[in-house]
């Protein structure tokens, strides 16, 4: 359900207890651990099945990472309840030991994963640039009969094209590529050679070793301290890691070498862990696949592009030196019409996302204020830089 | 329907036009490879973009005309090979007048954020001499020579100031050759053309302004001293940025594409100058999302008033619809940071009421916190024009029926009609005088803590004196309640230690009535003088130590005290020293001259220690 919707019902409960003149007890706290927990766990398995408008065999597409980022919201605004309500009754008890480290910890991953939204999001920019050469293309070759004028026009654009996409994953896997050799103008080769489409979040950042760097601490809460608030904070710990990880794993974004092998630590103690468990074999194995080939992002849309995008390269290749035959025009027609298919779901579907992962960028922002406010009231202004 | 021409003609103008065209493929040819048509020749040029409206008139014509002579494959493809050397014209064109700009001279001297007039140097001797200086979270932070703003400085016109990126003559020939690629259907070509060579001159010239690329994670790791002088860097950065570079940029996309509809120039602008403004923003952003905590105030509201003030310039710029999100940021940035601004000053409240320090400042001199607090909002006056907008609500002060003992109350109904940050001020001054009220019960001896509470409260009133923004702010109604504090604090002073050595000097008790006797008791008299000297030479020996920093307030206090001192002791010599002289000893009992008295008193609250000696050897 939307986030918002959670939100006020949940915080409509909140209330209703305040109002009631009943002291609260650690019953009452453990009951909510529970549910937390029970939600995230059903909110994820729903999630092992694609969206209902998706055709596409592989999980990560566009409207799934909107559906993800959704049940991120959602979880958030019940975690950040359940946490700040124990404060009620304890107040500021995350400013004591040990929550106050695992806070600490959590707000560093906070800030690590805003970094990480705005490197998906200049990541979301280079795939629109596909979105608007694989128009140019999708038009020239929709048009019937497809003459020599619209061949060399399309195959301009596939071209350009699949150079962007190999000069992001260049820049995503810092792994050198034989530049490739350019047929048309001369111009083509060496002044076009911009560095990559892909805009920078800072000088040798890494969004791999980012993410790394957040599963470190990441461990999970061992007898007594499992049954306080330490579970939730470990919880939504795995699932801010999660989501990251599955966003930089869809979508290119700077340096992402080794972002595959990422080891989730869970235990299997909750309900929940199976089901985030599961989608990220899942992923993770569409990604050992896809890396063989060579991919900018497993972005589910962006891998049906490429595969059509070489499929028509052929066919255009092959016009310009035998024609076309009408078998091979038609099949080419129907590639055109798929790409143009792909190029609307791109033109409907990657703003409302990025929209979506700057709604999650501020709720962190806002979150982490609301954390670091409370750490502070606690008392002790001892606490480590973050 | 065309009035029929001769066909004949027609023809012709197609085939010659077809010739020209081909002749420029560069896929063809290597002349045609080698040479560029707009470089070459006016002539060719002309010749070249009317062959091309011929083709394209043929293609519309040929749909129309029953005389269509001409496969229609056969146009298209002409049209593309066209269209594929305009698209290199075209980027040659752009390529060639596409250097950075040379920003270091845009850089506009008179707007230096370096205000001449930084009257807000704090005092020299900020430095902490207190022990536990190092663990007490406020005082740990130096507070240097802070550079302030005047803040009419960021307050300042419209910075747009649009640079020609390129003759004349090259954008009506970019306009003549983008007319002719949108007619003929190949407008994404062109901005996606358009946009990556702009882009990288874009991205040249920005960088010269030597905005860092920093994540929000470094930004959090740096110190704040560093990140100051970023900011100071940005503020500068950021008028050039949007007022020229990307006003400029956008100009130049008017220009060429004016004639042919506002979406392609805003799409184009958009894609040249995204990448350089989402870096502009996002370091603002990472600052506004910086861990609060005093000393980063001024900077904070220096960084919200820059981007204020740039504002309706970036809305100028950023105009269309494909433009909103950049709008949208600026906007959300600056109600961050001025949330940002109003939480560290609860927090600088808060941080005066908690802060912790035990160890008493040796002499009952002004506490750094004292000082530091008042440095600050001596600053906060300058920022007045900004804070008054921007601290909308009351302080949250303790209640008189709370009976919580921890935090001071203040009485708002005596502080009518002042502004929300006027009554945030004076409750900085509450709950300062409150802390230190606290400090001074660590000293051992009564009087030096009245001494104490004596100093601060005047060092705050001088302050508050010496500023009349923050005078004004505060109000002379309150400015005397402090001016009574310390006077009486003074007062409290003298009572608890002089009292008890005056009271030496007094006549009752001396005087025995009957007997063959004077009528005074010698031994009574003698052991007067002794207790007199005792608790003089102590009280001396003590209170040179103490401090008083303010020299006139040093004079006053010394001269209360001798006008009490001296003419008891004067009198009390004047009627008894002949019983002392008359018997043994009586250097042993009468030790100092009124004199002497009157130059040791000049030795109290000088903060060095005297000797035994020095107070004899005038008796000499």
């Amino acid at each position: 359900m939307p986030a918002t919707d959670y939100q006020a019902s949940f915080l409509g409960r909140i209330s209703l207890r305040r109002n009631q003149v009943i002291a609260m007890d650690g019953n009452h706290e453990q009951e909510d651990l529970e549910l937390f927990s029970k939600h995230v766990s059903e909110r994820f398995t729903e999630l092992l099945s694609p969206p209902d408008d998706v055709v596409f065999d592989t999980l990560l597409s566009i409207s799934w990472l909107r559906k993800l980022l959704d049940v991120f919201l959602c979880c958030e605004a019940e975690f950040k309840a359940v946490l700040m309500m124990g404060d009620d009754d304890h107040p500021f008890q995350i400013s004591k030991p040990p929550l106050d480290r695992l806070i600490h910890e959590f707000l560093d991953r906070s800030i690590k994963a805003l970094d990480l939204c705005n490197a998906v999001t200049n990541g979301l920019d280079s795939v629109r640039h596909y979105q608007k050469l694989a128009e140019i293309a999708a038009s020239a070759l929709g048009q019937k009969p497809i003459g020599d004028g619209q061949a060399r026009r399309s195959r301009k654009a596939l071209n350009s094209l699949l150079m962007a996409m190999s000069v992001d994953d260049k820049e995503c896997s810092a792994v050198k590529t034989t530049e490739r050799s350019w047929s048309f103008s001369r111009l083509a080769v060496n002044k076009d050679r911009s560095p990559g489409h892909l805009r920078q979040v800072a000088k040798k950042w890494s969004a791999a070793k980012q993410i790394q760097a957040m599963t470190w601490n990441l461990v999970p809460p061992r007898g007594a301290e499992g049954s306080g608030l330490a579970s939730p904070v470990y919880t939504m710990s795995v699932i801010m890691v999660f989501v990251m990880w599955a966003l930089a794993a869809a979508i290119p974004c700077q340096e992402r070498n080794g972002l595959s092998a990422t080891y989730f630590p869970v235990r299997k103690q909750w309900s929940w862990d199976q089901s985030i468990t599961g989608l990220h074999e899942k992923i993770a194995e569409e990604w050992k696949e896809k890396e063989k080939k060579g991919a900018a992002g497993l972005l589910s849309e962006v891998q049906k592009m490429e595969k059509l995008v070489r499929n028509l390269m052929e066919f255009t290749d092959s016009f310009q030196f035998h024609g076309g035959t009408d078998e091979k025009a038609e099949e080419a027609a129907d590639h055109a019409a798929e790409l143009a298919e792909i190029c609307k779901r791109m033109e409907e579907g990657l703003l409302p996302l990025q929209m979506k992962i700057k709604e999650v960028f501020h709720r962190i922002v806002r979150s982490r204020a609301e954390f670091l406010q409370a750490l502070k009231q606690g008392g002790k202004s001892s606490a480590p830089p973050v | 329907m065309e009035l029929p021409e001769n066909p004949n003609k027609d023809n012709n103008g197609y085939e010659s036009a077809e010739k020209i065209i081909l002749r420029w493929d560069s896929t063809a040819s290597e002349d045609a490879r080698e040479k560029m048509i707009f470089e070459t020749d006016r002539h060719e040029a002309d010749l070249y973009l009317q062959a091309v409206d011929e083709i394209q008139r043929s293609l519309s014509n040929a749909s129309i005309s029953a005389a269509a002579a001409y496969d229609q494959s056969k146009v298209n493809s002409t049209i593309q090979i066209a269209m594929a050397r305009l698209e290199d014209e075209f980027r040659n064109i752009l390529m060639t007048h596409s250097s950075a700009l040379e920003t270091d001279s845009l850089f506009d001297p008179s707007s230096s954020s370096f205000s001449s007039s930084s009257h807000h140097e704090l005092e020299e001797d900020d430095t902490v001499s207190n022990e536990d200086s190092s663990h007490n979270g406020l005082l740990h932070f130096q507070f240097q020579h802070c550079e302030s703003s005047d803040s009419s400085t960021y307050r300042s016109t419209s910075s747009i100031r649009e640079v020609d990126l390129m003759p004349a003559e090259a954008i009506s020939d970019l306009q003549a050759i983008a007319t002719r690629m949108i007619s003929s259907g190949y407008l994404r070509e062109c901005i996606q053309m358009y946009g990556s060579v702009r882009k990288s001159a874009m991205d040249s010239s920005f960088s010269k302004l030597g905005i860092e690329k920093l994540s929000i994670g470094d930004i959090q790791r740096l110190e704040w001293e560093a990140l100051e002088s970023k900011i100071r860097r940005w503020i500068r950065a950021a008028k050039v940025c949007v007022g020229i570079l990307f006003a400029s940029e956008k100009k130049l996309c008017e220009l060429i594409f004016e004639c042919i509809g506002t979406d392609i120039d805003d799409a184009c602008f958009m894609e040249t100058v995204k990448g350089p403004a989402i870096q502009l923003f996002s370091f603002a952003e990472a600052i506004s999302i910086s861990r609060r905590s005093p000393e980063k105030l001024f900077k904070i509201l220096d960084l919200h008033d820059a981007l204020m003030d740039l504002l309706p310039d970036i809305e100028a710029v950023f105009d269309s619809k494909s433009s909103d999100s950049i709008r949208v940021q600026a906007a959300e940035i600056l109600s961050r940071l001025a949330e940002a601004a109003r939480g560290i000053l609860s927090e600088f409240e808060s941080a005066i009421l908690r802060e912790p320090s035990r160890v008493p400042v040796p002499g009952g001199t002004i506490h750094p916190l004292t000082r530091y607090v008042m440095n600050y909002i001596s600053l906060i006056s300058d920022y007045k024009q900004t804070l008054i907008e921007l601290i909308m609500s009351k302080p949250s002060t303790g209640s008189r029926y709370s009976g919580d003992q921890s935090i001071p109350d203040m009485e708002f109904a005596e502080l009518e009609g002042k502004t929300p940050l006027a009554l945030h001020l004076i409750w900085i001054i509450v709950v300062l005088q409150f802390n230190l009220e606290g400090k001074s019960k660590h000293y051992r001896d009564a009087s030096l803590a009245h001494l104490f509470i004596m100093n601060n409260v005047h060092y705050i009133v001088q302050k508050v004196k010496g500023s009349p923004e923050l005078r004004e702010m505060i109000g002379d109604d309150y400015l005397r309640k402090l001016t009574g504090k310390f006077r009486q604090a003074a007062t409290s002073y003298q009572r608890a230690t002089w009292v008890s050595v005056l009271y030496c000097l007094r006549d009752e008790g001396l005087h025995v009535s009957g007997s063959f006797s004077s009528g005074v008791s010698k031994s009574a008299l003698r052991e007067r003088f002794k207790t007199f000297n005792a608790m003089f030479e102590e009280v001396h020996r003590t209170q040179a130590t103490w401090l008083i920093p303010d020299t006139q307030l040093r004079e006053e206090l010394r001269i209360s005290i001798s006008e009490k001192l001296i003419p008891a002791y004067r009198s009390f010599l004047g009627r008894f020293r002949s019983h002392i002289e008359s018997g043994k000893h009586p250097e042993n009992y009468i030790k100092y001259s009124v004199e002497d008295l009157e130059t040791a008193v000049l030795d109290f609250f000088e903060g060095y220690p005297v000797s035994h000696q020095q107070l004899r050897k005038r008796s000499q």
